[in-house]
């Protein structure tokens, strides 16, 4: 759609005409079609009944569609395969059922029925969503993993995407411990040095989300969600364009698939801490800290002991989950709706979180060309801002109590009274999203569908924190009570056509889509607060409270907007030989004028080997489908003012005698880069997919190489440049190879009563920097990061190496005397008893130069593999998922400003000579906290990512309440945990830079689970 | 009925996929693109406001920590032991290039310096008042000269901007070329361009005067040894009669000294907690720690400037420093608790290292905000006096400095005639001595004894104990990232 702002057009189309203006035109127009081609039913005049069963097993099908052929006349079949309809002796009437061939009779004078539906092995071949369309699996030629409902629901999780941890192969998941957050997930490596998050698409509405609201899906209810589809090779991703290139995961929620039925769904839980980490006690602090400062405590004995972890964080706080759903079907109408609660209390106190959902998903035939859709999916949200206490009791002296005599809040050294902290925090976040798809399809011409949707996602977002005034020691309090609030709004909407040609002619079947595609994205921000609040009542937690002296507010937006026009067409012939070719074309405001367009090529040939007459029908081999492809992705995550050079208000001078504010106004934010452009992704990809012993064992193979270029990256300028503290500039600067294998096999299998199945899938991954920019002014041969706070950065990107490698000294030992030191290159802080650095350029001297290699935070595999087992009823699942490779540094450690507890590794320090050769002795801050590899930690872990057993209930009983299905369970999430490394969590991601690397500065801790609950349909 | 649904789809196709540049056009939502700002007069007023904004800038202090008087015999890094370890380079000069505190220094300082080519390269050709625009001008090119100053006297040679687009690549330009392409010109356009202290309105006052920018040159032309300079330029200050000393020494640095007759160069502030409401964290950064709780507490007086002091009965000492105990605006000050509030360096405890105590010059009030209000004097008369009086006894011209030194000891003695009597000496290294000794009790801790140290030629015997290395320590390394960046076409500074 074509418009600036403030703008109205006005266009005749045929004899209506359509009023367009901004956000609501496409659903103005839509209305007024959709009222122009509605017409009426029809009216019928005899009774016709019968009965649908299964043509081999007799049993009987309930949900079958039956319908008088050419009208909108029909019913569903009740439990028992009945159903009854009004035909006339010379109607077609059609029997339909998914997973059959339909059938058809004219009834005559006949009115009782017996009707046998055979299977259709052709319709069976598994349906899977891609971008703007479906493929039949056999029909795929690129790289797409899917994953059904059965599965997600098995390993829930408040964030869906979550469930498929360990479960995708190329998919890295890492769950996170606080209540209500992302799940952090990267697919096939680390593409790229800025935003690698993946594109999430929701029943065909692409979700942004990098505004800074809402994240990820984690609004959606698992329990709606029928499949996630995860699209990895070029070809696949290809049709998403500029925002392809990180992986796209689609998602498909829930549509009826039959008869009105109620699914209630309810799951209990405890969750405790995973690890706990091991600290110092308050005699072992002590003499740690006369280690450092000789005499500064003198009865150690007598000094108190506080366990910080204990007194602050809970056990076996409960996260629950309830899902109520509808649904149900006719042949003019399919409807889903469902309604769900979640809630988690956190083990940090004050973390609570909340979450309501609702799922309506319509279809409606209105004519037989014409159905019409919605899709709407809304969230409610009220989440608490945890307190940020992790590092504080972390920190916190073990030598101080909680509390004085008289019960006030005592002044805990090295950080801050961590309960004093939680109790005067309050914060917190309520959210609000929906998100719609309307849409219309028209069948027209046989072959051609025609359908035009608009699809909106709005939300608004509300934080308000309210500090009282308090005291608890000079570096914790508040002298005057303040109240700020933040509002956040985004809206977005997508006018999306496409034309779809969808022939089968002979051995030829050709699926082609053409589309256009507008959209804009707009976010806004408004924040206010004040001082001096009237009271700690939350009644009184508004900005009108407050006093009006000290008023600040603030109120900004950013606007994006997206052309596109696509392009996809699959042929296939003979079942055997397969090509897709993709094209995508997208114009972005985010970039800079003269790169405004950008294309998107891709090209996937396939051929299933075992569909040729030659293939022998004897071998273990059963099926072999190999499939190569190749095409071009584009990421365009990026500020939409980094284009920008730009002045703001706010840097006011003071003057005059009755001092006052003068405004001024001046560059704020980052120098801009017209020349911005999107990161190009050119992507490779070989796979082969086979099946061995009639099909029990299959398994994918997938080599890939994805070479992704132009990365956006801000690069610190020079001093000189005059931008500031901390203040970058974005440029199209960098390479990053990644590439690969992937692999999945499945084994399932039945003995008896008994079904058992084995799944494995993992991926290696090799993740290069092959270029940083050279030739481009102000690009360096590196870029530093991993800022630790304390003046320091700890990750390096570098060519030839992996993103943001940890970069820093190696230690080789500990001197142990004077001549040591004296004899060794160190740094001139350096004393006996402190780390002997590597001369890693062997130049005699120990300085900034000898800093190396210490280590990266790319996994280099990731895995996951899983059990089944049932019998009868009964079921028993395990999944496991892992990652090894990779490293943390943990920065927690490190972070000496002042004198603060310390883990017990350094309990073993070097006490004199000899003592140690490999932990120096006590000192506070200082040589020994460089950066170094001994705060590097490998991070490989493999979990028991969920083991659930349940129970299905048999028939018989289910059928005496009444019901159609009832099972309960039990299950453990994280309930195992393999690792090495001594944070609360080893599944920590990198930020939205990737060039940060990992680096643990406190993180919430993850929790293992032990919940029970049932599922129920009625 | 379905021809006209093909029809209605096939003409949105078409309607679609026209005009998509005007679609794709999202400026900036809240802020100006740069290019027509400032156009106007009150946008030129605007543009150099923004100038003097960077002034209370916290990192730029001297990156925000007191550094300066950190490393001169003046103070040590003070808080508790455990508290800003990353200052403790600085009071033992064992800092190193990657010192975050110096980066940050450094990056203020440039930043000043792209915001004043703003006002430079736009407001001349604004259609505007003359007058004004020549005063935004000079105004502008004070500071410009001035963050150069800083830049140069300690960094050495340092890259040379003089646009707000600079190359992507710069080498480092000789100090010396600086000062003589950019600081004396600029500071001497302000000088002859910019208004008496007593010209400006009640509510322009706190902008740049023309006796700031001769008491700036003075300043320069000093650490240069450039006496007759020196003298020139700090006598025009005082024949102008813009300023005096404030009869009370502690209304020096006072709320109610601001903007007084002894102010030549001082930062507006207000006591509000943040850059953006008004407030400069400078006095704060060294406020009290603890009971009451005014800040954070570094820069702790040095117990050898106290003794002597002591040893001197000179009452300077008592607006100087706030010690434990004393009652200040009726608050009782009781320290820190985790601070020692005496240290010894021997272990029969009769030595004493240091005791807590804090600068009372940068005391604003008696709550933590209060202390954000604290107008920073950087120039006062004061020094514009003993800088008089240093450059007449090098001109050899010592009963005329007798006066000056004299006229600042007189207001010391606070009427006590029993103390401080008048220097009489005409001896010219004894006079020498005696001027020394005075900046360093007059002007305790305001950030200039480090550079009067190295510029009297004496860092090396009194900072040599704690830890100078001469040949190094005169000036900062230049910031790794810098060197980083550059691809090596920045080279670091000597003996880093």
């Amino acid at each position: 759609m074509c418009k600036s702002n403030n703008q109205t057009y006005r266009t005749d189309v045929s004899s209506s005409f359509f009023v367009f203006n901004k956000g609501t035109s496409k659903l103005y127009f839509f209305t007024l079609l959709i009222i122009s081609i509605s017409s009426f039913l029809q009216a019928q005049n005899r009774q016709v009944s019968g009965t649908v069963k299964d043509a081999i097993s007799s049993d009987p099908l309930p949900g079958a569609t039956v319908f008088v052929k050419g009208t909108t006349n029909g019913t569903v079949t009740d439990i028992d395969g009945n159903f009854n309809i009004n035909a006339s002796p010379s109607d077609t009437i059609v029997v339909t059922f998914v997973g059959f061939t339909n059938q058809e009779f004219t009834p005559g004078n006949q009115t009782l029925f017996n009707i046998l539906l055979k299977e259709d092995l052709k319709q069976l071949d598994e349906i899977v969503v891609i971008g703007y369309g479906t493929v039949r699996k056999s029909d795929l030629t690129g790289s797409v993993s899917s994953v059904k409902n059965e599965e997600l629901i098995k390993s829930p999780a408040s964030d869906p995407v979550n469930s498929m941890q360990g479960k995708v192969a190329g998919l890295q998941i890492l769950s996170g411990g606080e209540p209500g957050t992302e799940s952090y997930v990267r697919l096939r490596g680390i593409n790229t040095l800025n935003n690698n998050k993946v594109l999430y698409v929701v029943d065909g509405v692409i979700i942004n989300d990098d505004n800074n609201v809402n994240k990820g899906i984690s609004f959606l209810n698992s329990q709606d969600i029928e499949s996630i589809e995860v699209l990895k090779d070029a070809s696949a991703k290809a049709i998403f364009g500029t925002r392809g290139a990180n992986g796209v995961i689609i998602v498909t929620t829930k549509k009826s698939k039959g008869e009105a039925t109620f699914n209630f769904s309810a799951d209990y839980g405890v969750e405790k801490m995973s690890h706990k980490i091991e600290l110092m006690n308050g005699k072992e602090f002590a003499q740690f800290i006369n280690a450092a400062e000789p005499g500064t405590y003198n009865n150690i004995d007598a000094l108190p002991n506080v366990d910080w972890q204990e007194l602050v964080y809970e056990e076996w706080t409960p996260i629950q989950n309830y899902t109520l759903s509808a649904s149900g079907s006719t042949d003019k109408l399919n409807y889903y709706i469902s309604g769900g609660y979640y809630s988690q209390k956190g083990i940090l106190p004050k973390s609570d979180f909340d979450r309501f959902t609702l799922k309506f998903n319509n279809t409606y035939q209105v004519k037989e060309y014409l159905k019409i859709g919605t899709s709407l999916t809304g969230f409610a949200t009220t989440k608490q801002n945890p307190p940020g206490v992790i590092n504080t009791v972390y920190w916190a002296w073990p030598i101080n109590e909680p509390y004085n005599s008289d019960g006030t809040f005592a002044e805990v050294l090295g950080s801050a009274n961590p309960l004093a902290a939680i109790e005067y925090t309050n914060s917190n976040k309520n959210e609000f999203r929906a998100i719609g798809n309307v849409y219309a399809e028209i069948k027209f011409l046989k072959d051609f569908k025609f359908k035009s949707s608009y699809q909106f996602d709005v939300s608004n977002s509300k934080s308000k924190s309210f500090t009282p005034v308090f005291y608890v020691a000079p570096l914790q309090l508040n002298e005057e009570s303040d109240i700020s609030v933040t509002f956040n709004e985004t809206r977005k909407w997508i006018f999306e056509n496409t034309l779809n040609y969808n022939k089968e002619f002979g051995e030829h079947r050709l699926d082609a889509i053409i589309g256009y595609t507008a959209q804009e994205d707009v976010w806004e921000f408004i924040s206010g607060s004040r001082v001096n609040v009237l009271g700690e009542s939350p009644d009184l937690w508004y900005l009108h409270s407050g006093s009006s002296d000290e008023t600040q507010n603030d109120n900004y937006a950013s606007l994006s907007a997206l052309t596109s026009i696509l392009f996809r067409a699959n042929y296939a012939f003979a079942d055997r030989y397969i090509a897709t070719l993709t094209f995508r074309r997208d114009g972005s405001s985010k970039f800079g004028i003269n790169n405004r367009y950008a294309n998107f090529p891709a090209i996937a040939l396939g051929w299933n080997i075992s569909n040729e007459a030659f293939f022998p029908k004897d071998l273990i081999i059963d099926k072999l489908k190999v499939r190569a492809s190749w095409g071009v992705n584009g990421n365009e995550k990026i500020n939409y003012l980094d284009q920008y050079s730009y002045l703001s208000t706010g840097y006011d001078a003071v003057f005059g005698t009755n001092q006052s504010l003068n405004s001024g106004v001046t560059y704020s934010g980052q120098p801009g880069n017209p020349d911005l452009k999107w990161e190009t992704t050119t992507e490779y990809d070989l796979g082969i997919e086979f099946g061995l012993f009639k099909s029990k064992l299959t398994g994918e193979l997938d080599y890939y190489d994805r070479l992704t270029s132009d990365i956006l990256v801000k690069l610190t300028l020079p001093g000189f440049a005059g931008a500031g503290v901390g203040v970058k500039k974005t440029f199209n600067a960098a390479d990053v190879r990644n590439s690969g294998f992937e692999f999945v096999l499945n084994w399932q299998d039945e003995i008896g009563n008994i079904t058992y199945g084995l799944g494995l899938n993992g991926n290696i991954n090799n993740n290069q920097v092959e270029g940083l920019g050279e030739g481009i002014p102000g690009a360096g041969d590196n870029i530093p990061d991993g800022y630790l706070g304390n003046g320091k950065n700890v990750t390096i990107t570098e060519v030839g190496q992996p993103i943001g490698y940890f970069y820093g000294y190696k230690v080789i030992g500990v001197f142990q005397n004077a001549d040591q030191l004296s004899s060794t290159p160190h740094l001139s802080t350096q004393s006996v008893g402190d780390f002997i650095y590597q001369d890693t350029n062997n130049d005699g001297t120990l300085d900034a130069n000898d800093r190396t290699y210490i280590g990266s935070w790319i996994p280099k595999f990731v895995y996951g593999f899983n059990a089944n087992i049932g019998f009868k009823g009964l079921s028993l699942n395990l999944d496991f998922a892992g990652q090894s490779g990779n490293d943390i540094y943990n920065g927690k450690q490190t972070l000496q400003h002042s004198t603060l507890n310390h883990e017990v590794k350094f309990i073993n320090r070097w006490t004199g000579e000899g003592t140690s050769n490999t932990d120096p002795r006590a000192s506070i801050g200082g040589a020994n906290y460089e950066p170094s590899d001994y705060f590097i930690e490998d991070a490989s872990f493999l979990k028991l990512r969920t083991v659930t057993l349940s129970y299905a209930l048999p028939n018989s009983i289910v059928e005496k309440i009444k019901m159609q299905s009832l099972s309960v369970f039990v299950r453990g999430t994280d309930l195992w945990i393999m690792t090495n490394y001594s944070g609360y969590t080893a599944e920590i991601g990198s930020g939205d830079s990737a060039l940060g690397g990992v680096i643990d500065l406190g993180v919430y801790p993850t929790t293992k689970v032990i919940s029970g609950g049932l599922n129920l349909r009625f | 009925m379905k021809k006209i649904i093909i029809l209605s789809f096939v003409l949105v196709l078409i309607l679609m996929s026209s005009c998509n540049d005007d679609f794709l056009e999202r400026p900036p939502q809240g802020s100006i693109a740069v290019g027509s700002y400032p156009s106007t007069s009150n946008e030129a007023i605007a543009a150099t406001n923004a100038v003097y904004n960077t002034l209370r800038i916290w990192q730029f202090n001297s990156g925000g920590f007191p550094l300066l008087d950190i490393m001169s015999d003046e103070a040590r890094k003070g808080s508790n032991p455990g508290d800003g370890t990353s200052v403790v380079p600085f009071d033992n000069f064992t800092y190193t290039p990657t010192e975050g505190g110096i980066e940050n220094w450094y990056r203020t300082l440039y930043l000043g310096i792209r915001r004043s080519y703003l006002v430079l390269e736009s407001v001349p050709s604004i259609e505007m008042d003359d007058d004004l625009k020549t005063r935004l001008i000079a105004e502008t090119r004070f500071l410009l000269g001035y963050f150069y100053s800083l830049l140069v006297r300690g960094f050495g040679d340092v890259p040379l901007v003089t646009s707000s687009v600079p190359p992507t690549i710069l080498s480092r330009t000789a100090s010396e070329e600086i000062y003589q392409q950019i600081i004396f010109p600029d500071l001497e356009f302000a000088a002859d361009n910019l208004p008496k202290k007593s010209e400006y309105s009640n509510d322009d006052i706190g902008r740049i005067t023309s006796g700031a920018a001769k008491a700036l040159l003075a300043r320069l032309y000093l650490y240069r040894k450039d006496y007759t300079n020196a003298e020139k330029y700090s006598l025009e200050v005082i024949n102008s009669l813009e300023y005096g000393l404030e009869s009370n020494f502690a209304d020096a640095f006072s709320v109610a000294g601001e903007f007084g007759t002894e102010s030549v160069f001082e930062i507006g502030a207000l006591p509000y907690g943040s850059l953006s409401l008004g407030g400069n964290q400078y006095a704060n950064t060294q406020g009290v720690r603890g009971t009451p709780n005014y800040g954070w507490g570094f820069a702790r007086p040095s117990y050898q400037w106290i003794t002597d002091m002591m040893n001197d009965t000179d009452p300077r000492i008592e607006p100087s420093i706030i010690f434990l105990n004393e009652v200040i605006d009726d608050i009782v000050i009781v320290g820190d608790p985790i601070t020692p509030d005496t240290t010894y360096t021997d272990a029969s405890n009769t030595q004493i290292l240091e005791i807590e105590a804090y600068n009372q010059k940068v005391y604003a009030g008696t709550s933590n905000q209060d202390q954000w209000g604290h107008n920073r004097r950087i120039i006062r008369y004061a020094d514009v006096l003993l800088m008089a009086a240093e450059a007449l006894n090098e001109n050899n011209k010592p009963n005329d400095a007798l006066v000056y030194i004299n006229e600042v000891r007189s207001r010391a003695r606070a009427g006590n005639l029993g103390v401080l009597p008048d220097i009489v000496t005409t001896d010219k290294s004894q006079l020498r001595n005696a001027i020394y000794n005075e900046r360093a009790k007059e002007l305790f801790m305001e950030g200039l004894r480090f550079w009067d140290l190295i510029r009297t030629d004496r860092a090396e015997s009194i900072l040599g104990p704690l830890g100078f290395i001469k040949d190094k320590n005169e000036i900062f390394p230049i910031p790794q990232s810098e060197i980083d960046i550059s691809g090596g076409v920045i080279i670091q500074n000597p003996n880093y």
